[in-house]
């Protein structure tokens, strides 16, 4: 850490943190609907559509707060200068996490805009946009007035701009469902697939260039090869989802070619990050940091890449769509593509905002969270993708009635539920590590 | 590589495909009157969806393929069990689906919003999304119509059926009327021996259905006829 309002950063992560614990149990909770049978009394109170809303939610809500924290800690080192306003960042996440708090009380009382992912009824909506606008402004003054301008925070703030721009799309009522969906996947889509990977390949060339020690001139001339594969490819890959809901033809065609590209720039990552490792000028440490962000560049290529391009096709979306499976390639693409990343990033910064010397941090209960976590939410997507293909075969091929269908994914939903309970261990560990780090035993020398 | 090529790669990229996008969009735009029949849309139509919207339907069923997982996609629910069936599961959940080991809510819809989701369900059934979903699939319906006329005057149960005039309310292929559930349907998920016991009396095993009871058929005939419908089925896999 070089400038102090860089700190700001920390109480993001931290709240950032608890809600993802909140998402994991709730997901627990899910799954236990999925193969138990929950009594009438119960879903009369607390149904499956409202526990799905809070683990969603949760879920944007924690990454975006992960991202916010880290651009809060990135632009004052990238501009070299102090942030605009420390205090105005701390209102914001006061305004971000009081709307979130409210909107999932909200939802218990049925209180909600009743969109997957956007329930966010509409007043709280406008206090989402004020919280990005106060974020945009004090970033974007803080750039103005250092009159500092690199690849990586522009990357980073156009990310997060058309974000914000995009959710804007998701406000309104539409008449037409149709259309509805249309602009849903403005919001969805466009932003895991567009905004949000500007993000995630701004935040990853930055810990590569400040852990590897590898030259800014070549990390920023592969990012923006990176990038514009991810655009080429994401923007126009929004078509794999028009197929089925009442739009013309071609994109069945659009869809399916340019989302069958998409791997490619996510591979483009894998192989940027090996080579930058394969350069490197500093040691590989501490070892848990580098655990994180390998694991996550390459679990962001299987999760995303590979899990998304297996039903992308719209010859195999045909019996595969709104299915199980679109369950596990969701589960597996945001953990490997944003969980991993924030959580590497946290681990990156806090050891700098505490100041713990040579950044060196006590890693021992880390390693056992990352392995429990990544090897819980593997074994889930698969246990996930078999219950797809299950239903994919029953329902979608053989025709029978949805219920019918589900019979025999009960066992595969429960065990589901099984990783989950290592997946929550695992985040529990991790959770409670980054809350308590300790510097490490012996500093290093270097 | 040069860090101008780097440049280009960037913006021709990302340019090109948002041209292609925006393009497209306004294309379907022009287009989307027609597919999704925005004639039939009126305000009953988006009164149902606000009230779909307003319980949160969505986060259990899919609709067009999209939202929770947990529950059976609604776009042709009403193709498949027509508004006499939608409109008991949305009265009374507890009791049409006591049997299940899924349940759904009781959300105490007024009848009007009952009346409204049915009315965007039916709306729904005709957008033209590539014959999307594959369960539901009109193909697969037509298919079952040809089945049916290959083995009508073979069948003492398809006589019965014409006899009764059953198609008087339930959809049977391309024929009959979206008032109950679709024989396909109902074939593939019960056995003869439901149906024949249901025929009987009704109210016994779906309270509250609107379905006459069927007791002046002898029980030979009511197996008969729930023999028929069980070979309807697009699959046997129980």
């Amino acid at each position: 850490m070089t400038h102090k309002s860089q700190s700001v950063a920390y109480p993001y992560f931290v709240v950032s943190l608890l809600l993802f614990g909140l998402q994991v149990l709730m997901g627990l909770w899910l799954a236990t609907n999925y193969f138990a049978t929950v009594p009438q009394a119960i879903v009369d109170a607390f149904p499956f559509s409202t526990a799905r809303a809070f683990h969603t939610n949760l879920l944007v809500l924690w990454l975006l707060l992960g991202f916010m924290g880290a651009t809060y800690y990135l632009v004052p080192e990238e501009t070299n200068s102090e942030l605009y306003s420390p205090k105005l960042a701390l209102i914001q996440l006061g305004l971000l996490s009081v709307t979130g708090v409210v909107a999932l009380v909200g939802f218990v009382f049925g209180w909600t805009q009743g969109r997957p992912l956007l329930e966010i009824p509409r007043p709280l909506d406008f206090l989402v946009v004020i919280g990005a606008l106060m974020f945009l402004f004090n970033v974007g003054m803080t750039i103005i007035k250092a009159k500092r301008w690199t690849m990586t925070q522009g990357s980073l703030l156009a990310g997060l701009f058309f974000l914000a721009i995009l959710y804007l799309f998701g406000i309104p009522f539409y008449r037409n469902l149709a259309v509805d969906w249309y602009y849903w996947w403005w919001v969805v889509h466009l932003w895991v697939e567009g905004a949000w990977e500007l993000i995630a390949a701004a935040m990853t060339a930055y810990m590569l260039m400040k852990l590897t020690g590898v030259e800014r001139r070549i990390v920023e001339k592969w990012l923006y090869v990176e990038l514009g594969l991810f655009l080429f490819t994401g923007i126009a890959g929004t078509g794999h989802h028009y197929y089925w809901l009442g739009a013309p033809k071609y994109w069945l065609a659009v869809g399916g070619i340019f989302s069958a590209l998409e791997p490619f720039p996510i591979l483009l990552m894998v192989y940027d990050t090996w080579r930058d490792i394969k350069h490197r000028k500093e040691p590989m440490k501490p070892k848990l940091t580098w655990v994180y962000l390998v694991g996550g560049v390459i679990l962001h290529f299987v999760g995303a890449g590979l899990f998304g391009f297996a039903h992308t096709l719209p010859q195999i979306n045909y019996y595969t769509h709104g299915s199980q499976v679109t369950v596990s390639h969701g589960h597996l693409a945001f953990y490997g593509a944003y969980v991993l990343l924030n959580l590497t990033f946290y681990y990156f910064a806090i050891p700098r905002i505490k100041g713990f010397p040579g950044f060196e941090y006590d890693e021992k209960t880390g390693h056992t969270g990352f392995w429990l976590t990544a090897l819980g939410v593997l074994g889930m997507s698969l246990a996930f993708a078999v219950a797809g293909v299950l239903q994919t075969y029953l329902e979608r091929v053989q025709g029978q009635p949805y219920m019918l269908a589900a019979q025999p994914i009960r066992f595969w939903m429960f065990v589901a539920f099984v990783h989950g309970l290592v997946v929550l261990a695992g985040v529990f560990l991790t959770i409670k590590h980054l809350l308590t780090l300790r510097p490490a035993a012996q500093p290093a020398t270097a | 590589m040069s860090e101008k090529l780097a440049k280009i790669i960037f913006w021709g990229g990302t340019l090109s495909s948002l041209a292609l996008f925006l393009a497209l969009t306004v294309d379907t735009h022009r287009q989307f009157d027609a597919l999704t029949h925005a004639d039939r849309l009126d305000e009953q139509v988006v009164a149902g969806k606000r009230a779909f919207e307003k319980y949160n339907c969505n986060d259990c069923h899919t609709i067009l393929g999209f939202g929770g997982y947990f529950a059976p996609d609604l776009t042709r629910a009403y193709t498949r069990l027509g508004e006499d069936a939608i409109a008991r599961r949305l009265q009374a959940p507890e009791v049409a689906f006591a049997d299940s080991f899924r349940k759904m809510p009781q959300q105490n819809l007024s009848q009007q919003e009952i009346a409204d989701i049915v009315a965007y369900l039916r709306w729904v059934s005709h957008i033209e999304n590539h014959d999307w979903p594959p369960q539901d699939s009109t193909r697969r319906w037509k298919r079952s119509t040809q089945n049916l006329l290959a083995s009508a005057t073979l069948s003492p149960g398809a006589a019965l059926v014409k006899q009764e005039d059953c198609l008087a309310c339930h959809k049977l292929g391309d024929a009959g009327t979206a008032k109950g559930p679709r024989f396909e349907w109902i074939g593939a998920k019960r056995s003869a021996q439901w149906i024949a016991t249901y025929l009987e009396n009704p109210e016994k095993l779906a309270p509250g259905a609107a379905m006459p009871a069927y007791a002046h058929l002898s029980p030979e005939q009511r197996q008969l006829v729930g023999e028929f419908l069980v070979s309807l089925a697009a699959s046997h896999g129980r």
